[in-house]
């Protein structure tokens, strides 16, 4: 079996979930004796690359994919699967991802299971899927030769990636085919963006247990501390403390960060439907019997306000 | 221009969602419908185009079974021109199949454009748009927070990852994707739902379509989520709670 | 009433709030017209974003105006659950129960079938597509238009205002529908029938109307644990005597149970809380039994009007007629108003065709309307139970005996007075007790017994947030100085969706989640200073109810 799997960067960095989805690889790669194929367009993350097990490193260098292009990724990887032919192409799920992956499924003619939180290695391997924002999930068999997969963010971890040590072979694509229909201008930050909770790795989310709107500032400093979108349950937008874009549950968003740190919410089924999917949910509540403590991975029955401020402190210290 | 909107009906976002007793999907009994809200955001951005471009036409096409030519007539009175219900009660398990019935139709008319939502609510692949450009050979791009028709060519602008932002010149014909927010979706009004009595509904059987599903992708298993989840309590004083919580941030999350 | 440009829609007859003394309304209005008057326009306007949506009651139907409105079909076609097949009453104790063994003909529901309103109301809208009449749905009855003294139309409701009141960029103003005819067919409590009878003082000389409150759940049994055809209602526990109302369970299709209980709005005791009583109900080994292995699908509450045909206001106006639950056709002794609702749309109907032969909408003509009503056996039915509801005034027992006097008197009060008079539900609430525990002892196990909160997630009920609340509290300041002494804020209590808070974020005050509401209106009704005025939300807002 052979995985080609395809590694994001930019500015010179691993985009992490493209490293998430190489601990899947690599799980295949152990349960059905699998080859990895790792692919890069950048020279220095090729050499970055060969310290993890896979089994070999394609590096593709062309000015063309210097900067994201969709039609020249897209053509790139249609030689590659040719010249490969590979049973499973591997992405993390990014915001580029969604921009050219369909259409690669498309020209391949192979099927694209997008954002998948998780695998089950069986006789043939199935792929997770949730759908209905969160509320069920479908496990997918694929019969058809090859197909794409890519990973939502945090449904592997990297620190379990396995190390090793691989060779770059240097390939050359030829993109003269590919026309310029599709021309980038270059990137800018917004200022004025709205705020996407579900891109957030970590949410620190506050509710009733907040108490004043004098108080909403110290666990703001808490979500800055460790770089935290800050966001709330119901009553703290209804009682115009904060903006609804931040308010997360049945009417509004639903997320699943790698960290939910809830700090006295009850957890009532019309906030838990928009956050239990998170990777980690760390619980702090003066009431032991809140329904949010079923859900929790970490539960503390305290008083946020002794604890904040004290962590936040320690977390300085640490931070130095 | 010719202009397609892609949508889907889906279930309402308060619906509770209940897994079929034979385990084969979700029960639809006691669910209620509606027009995908992404979607809402493409058909509002295409109605703004008609009104800036006059001699624009907007038709609303979906993928989906009978109960769907309701949010059809939902859009027709909004403002769009005529519909189009591709009658298929399939379920498919992977856009790229769907994608192939929906380019099989649109095929027929050359479209200048075609929006679609960012994803659906209930399958949420977020493909269709892409697939389209690919099998109708058109430019495309996702993630679109604002657009600018120029000529023969649109200017989309695009959400990056982090933050960042992109402007992008496509040659039309083009298949973009829109992302929720963008714009304000109008309100149909009393006129609007008269006047989309008198407005065209295609009705195009799957059967009609000659496509056979490749049908690759089985669905499993159907469950809700369960996360085994054993809640670890720390205890003690507030400086060792303090402690404990420090360790989980450093060694666990890798936030500090 | 403001500056608005606003766009006016002409139809001949406006019918508000698609339910069934509506639909039927309509649909016997354009079969008696189509003939003579083949372009004859009529619409309905209804709040929700698709008929049924709002709509919610046990329900046991008389398909007595089925039959009448379709003479052509048979009882199989309609879209009912079950024939009664198999129906108890039982009083309950605390851990049993007691079987009436004998349930007097009047009150039996032998030739009735269990039914939920929402697919009723479903295929009676088909009907009215086939017969092309105009349904608008999403489009809420925000005010009565006016020419002098006579009702020439309805505003609807404006849609894209913020929650300050500023118009968003997709502001869209309502229409002025003119209609030559409005009939009024909100159901309970109607916010516009409010106003025209307080405009009007059509309850001049009448006994005020009196509400009761229904709560109900359906749950999906694991397998068939009730004979299809079950109907059982229930007195006893929780409720006890002093409160007027019992539980229901009825059987409806694919072993889905249909549990809820009525509670009268007229009791004395503030902390009253019909949710509350619910789960009570299902904690009745009985019922925790029969619960065992279900599902919850679906949660909601309405109240209903248990006045009876004293408490019938005068049904006309210049240019509008009072239809349904808006006016007050409910036979509560049979618990049962579907089939009244549905005549009386159809009553109106002729009425209306009288009025269109003689080109004339004036209250005279219109008058028509009640010389029908009374020549019908609508009338008689209602005139039979005439004092049902004043009887519970002196609690269950007195109630009780009334009633069954009543059986034999052809419904004199007590068998002795041709009308019993009554009081406004609210004015009887009294001052709040210290001591109060009866909900203390409430499992919510999260499971079979679920709390207020949990409840309203499975109300499916959403508005936009950014919005005005539509639940108008004329002085909230009356919230803390005086009624937090005098019934200690008892809308937490009576709201079954928890859309009234009083919270204390450093001053205490009244927090209005209305996004919760269901539109059940026993805040307009039971409020005891009668600040609360329930005004139509966003169109399209509120519950989503499939099958209730």
């Amino acid at each position: 079996m052979k995985i080609l799997i395809y590694i994001q960067s930019a500015e010179g960095k691993i985009n992490p979930i493209s490293l998430e989805s190489l601990v899947a690889a690599q799980k295949i790669k152990e349960e059905k004796s699998a080859e990895i194929y790792a692919v890069t367009f950048n020279a220095e993350i090729a050499n970055e690359l060969s310290k993890y097990d896979v089994n070999s490193i394609i590096n593709i260098n062309d000015d063309n994919l210097v900067e994201y292009s969709p039609l020249h990724y897209i053509e790139t990887f249609n030689q590659l699967y040719k010249k490969l032919n590979p049973n499973i192409i591997i992405f993390g799920h990014t915001y580029e991802t969604r921009d050219w992956v369909p259409r690669l499924s498309a020209r391949l003619d192979i099927p694209f299971l997008s954002d998948c939180v998780g695998m089950q290695m069986n006789d043939s391997i199935t792929y997770t899927r949730s759908l209905y924002q969160n509320k069920i999930n479908v496990d997918l068999s694929i019969s058809s030769r090859s197909a794409i997969i890519s990973f939502q963010s945090g449904a592997y971890k990297i620190d379990s990636l396995n190390q090793g040590s691989s060779n770059v072979e240097l390939v050359n694509v030829d993109l003269s085919s590919v026309g310029n229909k599709i021309i980038n201008e270059a990137k800018f930050k917004d200022s004025d963006g709205a705020i996407d909770l579900s891109a957030a790795d970590f949410i620190v989310a506050i509710g009733r247990g907040i108490a004043k709107e004098e108080n909403i500032p110290m666990a703001k400093e808490l979500a800055d501390l460790i770089g935290a979108q800050l966001a709330s349950s119901r009553p703290v937008v209804d009682s115009g403390w904060l903006n609804h874009s931040l308010q997360i549950g049945s009417s509004g968003q639903v997320v699943s960060p790698k960290l939910y740190f809830a700090l006295g919410i009850s957890g009532a089924i019309q906030h838990s439907v928009g956050m239990k999917g998170s990777g980690c949910i760390m619980v702090i509540n003066k009431d032991a019997n809140a329904p949010i403590f079923e859900i929790a991975d970490y539960g503390i029955v305290g008083d946020i306000m002794e604890i904040i401020p004290k962590l936040s402190s320690a977390i300085k210290e640490v931070n130095g | 221009m010719k202009i397609c909107v892609l949508v889907k009906q889906v279930p309402n976002e308060d619906a509770v969602i209940k897994i079929a007793p034979d385990g084969n999907g979700i029960t639809e009994d006691n669910l209620t419908f509606c027009t995908n809200e992404p979607d809402t955001y493409a058909l509002e951005e295409a109605l703004q185009m008609k009104e800036k471009y006059t001699e624009s036409e907007v038709v609303v096409c979906t993928l989906g079974k009978n109960s769907a030519s309701q949010i059809l007539k939902e859009a027709l009175a909004k403002g769009a021109d005529r519909a189009i219900l591709i009658n298929d009660d399939t379920k498919y398990n992977d856009a790229l199949s769907a994608a192939k019935v929906i380019a099989n139709v649109l095929s027929k008319e050359s479209f200048d454009l075609i929006l679609s939502g960012l994803q659906s609510d209930d399958d949420g692949h977020g493909q269709i748009g892409l697939l389209l450009a690919e099998l109708l050979d058109m430019t495309h791009a996702s993630l679109v927070v604002g657009t600018e028709i120029i000529d023969k060519k649109i200017r989309v602008k695009k959400e990056l990852e982090n933050g960042w932002f992109q402007w992008a010149e496509m040659e039309l014909p083009a298949s973009i994707s829109i992302q929720s927010g963008l714009n304000k979706p109008r309100y149909a009004s009393l006129k609007g739902i008269m006047g989309a009595k008198k407005k065209p509904i295609d009705n195009i059987e799957r059967s009609q379509i000659e496509i056979t599903d490749a049908d690759n992708i089985k669905m499993e298993n159907v469950y809700l989520p369960q996360k085994s989840k054993e809640t670890h309590y720390l205890e003690g004083d507030t400086d060792s709670i303090v402690g404990e919580i420090i360790k989980v941030l450093k060694d666990d999350i890798k936030a500090i | 009433m403001d500056n608005e440009q606003r766009e006016i829609l002409e139809v001949d007859f406006l019918f508000v709030g698609a339910g069934p003394a509506s639909l039927a309304g309509a649909l016997h209005l354009k079969s008696l017209t189509k003939e003579k008057f083949p372009d004859l326009s009529i619409a309905i306007i209804e709040k929700a974003s698709e008929v049924g949506a709002h709509s919610l009651s046990g329900a046991v139907v008389d398909p007595i105006s089925l039959n009448e409105l379709f003479p052509n079909l048979s009882n199989e076609d309609f879209p009912f659950e079950h024939e009664v097949k198999k129906e108890y009453m039982y009083y309950l104790t605390k851990k049993s129960k007691l079987a009436v063994p004998f349930i007097p003909k009047p009150m039996s529901h032998h030739g009735c079938y269990i039914a939920s309103i929402g697919k009723l109301t479903r295929w009676l809208e088909q009907k009215c597509e086939e017969a092309e009449i105009d349904i608008f749905a999403g489009f809420p009855g925000s005010e009565i238009l006016y020419n002098e003294n006579s009702v020439i139309g309805i505003r609807t409701g404006d849609q894209g205002i913020d929650k300050n009141g500023e118009k968003k960029p997709n502001f869209e103003p309502g229409v002025d529908i003119h209609a030559k005819v409005t009939f009024f067919g909100e159901g309970t409590r109607g916010s516009l029938t409010k106003q025209l009878i307080n405009k009007f003082n059509l309850m001049d000389g009448k006994n005020p109307q009196n509400w009761a409150i229904g709560v109900k759940e359906l749950w999906q049994l694991p397998e068939e644990k009730l004979p299809p055809g079950y109907v059982a209602h229930t007195l006893g526990e929780p409720l006890g005597h002093s409160l007027f109302g019992g539980g229901f369970m009825y059987s409806m299709k694919n072993n889905i149970l249909d549990i809820g209980i009525v509670v009268g709005l007229d009791y004395k005791n503030p902390h009253v809380d019909p949710h509350h009583e619910l789960q009570l109900l299902k904690s009745h080994p009985w019922i925790k039994n029969i619960l065992e292995g279900a599902e919850i699908l679906a949660y909601g509450s309405k109240t209903l009007p248990e006045g009876g045909i004293y408490s019938l206001p005068k049904l006309y106006v210049d240019g509008a007629m009072l239809i349904g639950d808006s006016a007050g056709f409910l036979n509560g002794q049979r618990l049962k108003g579907i089939h009244l609702a549905m005549k009386s749309g159809m009553l109106a109907a002729e009425a209306a065709q009288i009025a269109l032969g003689a080109n004339d909408y004036s209250e005279e003509q219109l008058m028509n309307y009640d010389t029908l009503f009374k020549e019908s056996w609508a009338y008689k039915e209602l005139y039979k139970v005439r004092n049902f509801h004043q009887g519970f005034e002196k609690g269950l027992i007195y109630g009780m005996a009334n009633a069954g006097i009543g059986l034999f008197t052809g419904g004199r009060g007590f068998g002795i007075y041709n009308k019993l008079s009554s009081e406004h539900g609210h004015i009887h609430m009294e001052k709040p007790s210290t001591s109060f525990d009866k909900y203390d002892g409430i499992d919510y196990d999260g499971k079979y017994i679920l709390d207020k909160l949990t409840d309203v997630y499975y109300s499916a009920t959403s508005h936009d947030e950014d919005q005005v609340a539509h639940l108008h509290v004329v002085d909230p300041s009356i919230c803390i100085d005086k009624c937090k002494e005098e019934y200690g804020n008892p809308c937490q209590s009576f709201c079954p969706a928890n859309v009234y808070e009083i919270v204390d974020d450093g001053e205490e005050r009244l927090q209005i989640n209305f996004s919760n509401c269901v539109h059940c209106k026993t805040c307009d009704i039971m409020d005891p200073y009668q600040i609360i005025d329930w005004t139509t939300p966003q169109g399209g807002d509120g519950p989503s109810w499939k099958n209730m």
